[in-house]
């Protein structure tokens, strides 16, 4: 995988092994040390002042208490994340490397699918059309686990019962649907 | 025989008029709100969802500073929730996850206190049921029948003396009870303080903070159409979902049910968006697909209106 990290940062990998590398960014904290080893090695190199070690994390914060903007991504901003999105140099900036990051922790799959739009992730034969009466039976996803605890933490139905109607968001069904 | 039968007939429509809510049966109400709030508590409940049961654990200490509460789920995998006046984390230690949400923005939306309760009468037929002992008390059945087949209906039992909430019961149109929540063992007064200490969690334990705000999602264009007869709507927050993934929602309550509209990208999400409906107990969930969006409506209400909710969502930016 530190290969893959190493030739992800010289922007060399081909779509199927980008998206796993970021997935591997993502979920395995070696790869995630391999990332920014690589990083401060090319900052050294290049004699760049080092960012305060907890940036990161203030990025992060900044970025949470950023104004909230959601509605579909205009085009040219999709052709433009679909475009190549990695500086092809290795020594990218470590603004570059932060900001990405950050990015990241925003919108992971944007980014990792080149070519794959979000839509085709739909089970498009189970979509019922708006306004009709029937709509498809599905099983609960994982999601839906936040979906019912954020819910349940808004229900005036709280102040009949304290926590106990919590008991659903954290069920077993919730947690694993699809489980006997 | 005709005569007898308008006469039947009569008296089955009067009847139908006495059956409206009661000041004792709304007094109830208020009485265990203030229960819910004020008792220290200790307990064993078994929540039901057709065929599935699961034991729970639950612990209150009442205080001024807002009180302190633990649920822990004995059946299954381990799970727990803790709350404190500020914030309620729930430990998933399968997933090593601790998801947390900050309650302080419970202040920002309109409380649902006992004045509000008389509320209720305009959309439920609030009446007292029968006596019956449950755990060891002595309780009392209050119903709340829906006025119109937009909302279910409830079958509470509250401790005679204390008006602690020993079961609760969500009941169709049909009379079919959907889920239900019932003590086995309560003991109510002195919980050690000691007792209720948050679960034990390792540092490298994934931590969410939804981090929630308000927000004004009808400024980025989101439009939820007319509401649903008797739901207004009492909050519109954003916050995140697994730490990375922006979500708007607008919670919808007629004062007892509540329906949550959640807007979230497409673009992030890690798993295959499944479009349709998903039933848990009395909790309906209906996912569609507006403008390159995930719009999720959750709520304690049947199916028609958790669509109906769903279906007016619309994307139209200024």
């Amino acid at each position: 995988m530190k290969a893959n990290i190493s030739a992800l940062m010289d922007g060399e990998l081909g779509a199927p092994e980008t998206e796993q590398s970021l997935q591997a960014l993502r979920e395995d904290g070696e790869a995630f040390e391999a990332w920014r080893e690589y990083h401060l090695i090319s900052d050294a190199l290049q004699g760049r002042a080092l960012l305060a070690s907890d940036c990161l994390h203030r990025v992060s914060q900044r970025l949470a208490t950023e104004p909230f903007l959601m509605g579909p991504l205009p085009s040219q901003v999709v052709t433009a994340a679909r475009a190549p999105w990695f500086a092809p140099s290795a020594l990218a900036a470590s603004v570059a490397a932060v900001a990405l990051v950050g990015w990241m922790a925003f919108a992971p799959q944007q980014e990792t699918a080149p070519g794959l739009a979000p839509v085709a992730q739909l089970p498009q034969p189970a979509q019922p059309a708006p306004g009709s009466n029937e709509p498809a039976r599905v099983p609960l996803t994982p999601a839906a686990q936040d979906y019912l605890f954020a819910h349940q933490a808004y229900s005036p139905r709280n102040s009949l019962q304290g926590m106990a109607p919590y008991v659903r968001s954290v069920s077993v069904e919730a947690l694993a649907p699809g489980k006997p | 025989m005709i005569r007898a039968l308008g006469a039947l007939l009569l008296c089955a429509v009067a009847g139908g008029a006495y059956a409206q809510t009661s000041p004792e049966a709304l007094e109830w109400l208020r009485r265990i709100y203030q229960a819910t709030e004020q008792l220290s508590y200790t307990g064993t409940f078994v929540y039901q969802r057709g065929e599935r049961t699961e034991t729970s654990r639950i612990m209150h200490l009442a205080s001024e500073q807002g009180g302190m509460e633990k649920l822990e789920v004995l059946d299954g995998e381990r799970r727990e929730i803790f709350r404190t006046r500020d914030e309620i984390r729930c430990y998933l230690p399968e997933s090593r996850t601790i998801k947390v949400a900050q309650r302080s923005d419970a202040r920002t939306f309109p409380a649902l206190l006992p004045e509000r309760v008389s509320g209720l009468a305009a959309h439920y037929d609030i009446t007292l049921g029968e006596t019956r002992r449950i755990a060891g008390f002595d309780c009392q059945a209050i119903l709340l029948s829906p006025r119109d087949d937009l909302r279910y209906g409830y079958k509470l039992w509250a401790d005679a003396r204390s008006a602690m909430l020993l079961k609760a019961q969500t009941v169709n149109h049909r009379g079919q009870t959907l889920e239900q929540i019932t003590f086995t063992q309560l003991e109510i007064g002195n919980v050690a303080r000691s007792k209720l200490r948050p679960p034990q969690a390792a540092r490298e334990w994934r931590v969410e903070q939804a981090g929630a705000a308000p927000a004004d999602l009808s400024q980025a264009g989101w439009h939820l159409g007319a509401e649903l007869p008797g739901f207004r709507k009492i909050l519109e927050i954003r916050h995140m979902l697994r730490d990375t993934q922006p979500v708007g929602q607008v919670v919808f309550s007629d004062g007892l049910a509540a329906v949550s509209v959640f807007i979230e990208p497409l673009s992030g999400r890690t798993d295959a968006a499944r479009i349709g409906l998903a039933t848990i107990g009395a909790v309906n969930v209906y996912t569609r697909k507006v403008a390159d969006h995930l719009v999720t409506v959750v709520g304690e209400a049947p199916a028609a209106s958790v669509q109906r909710i769903g279906n007016t969502v619309e994307y139209r930016p200024q």
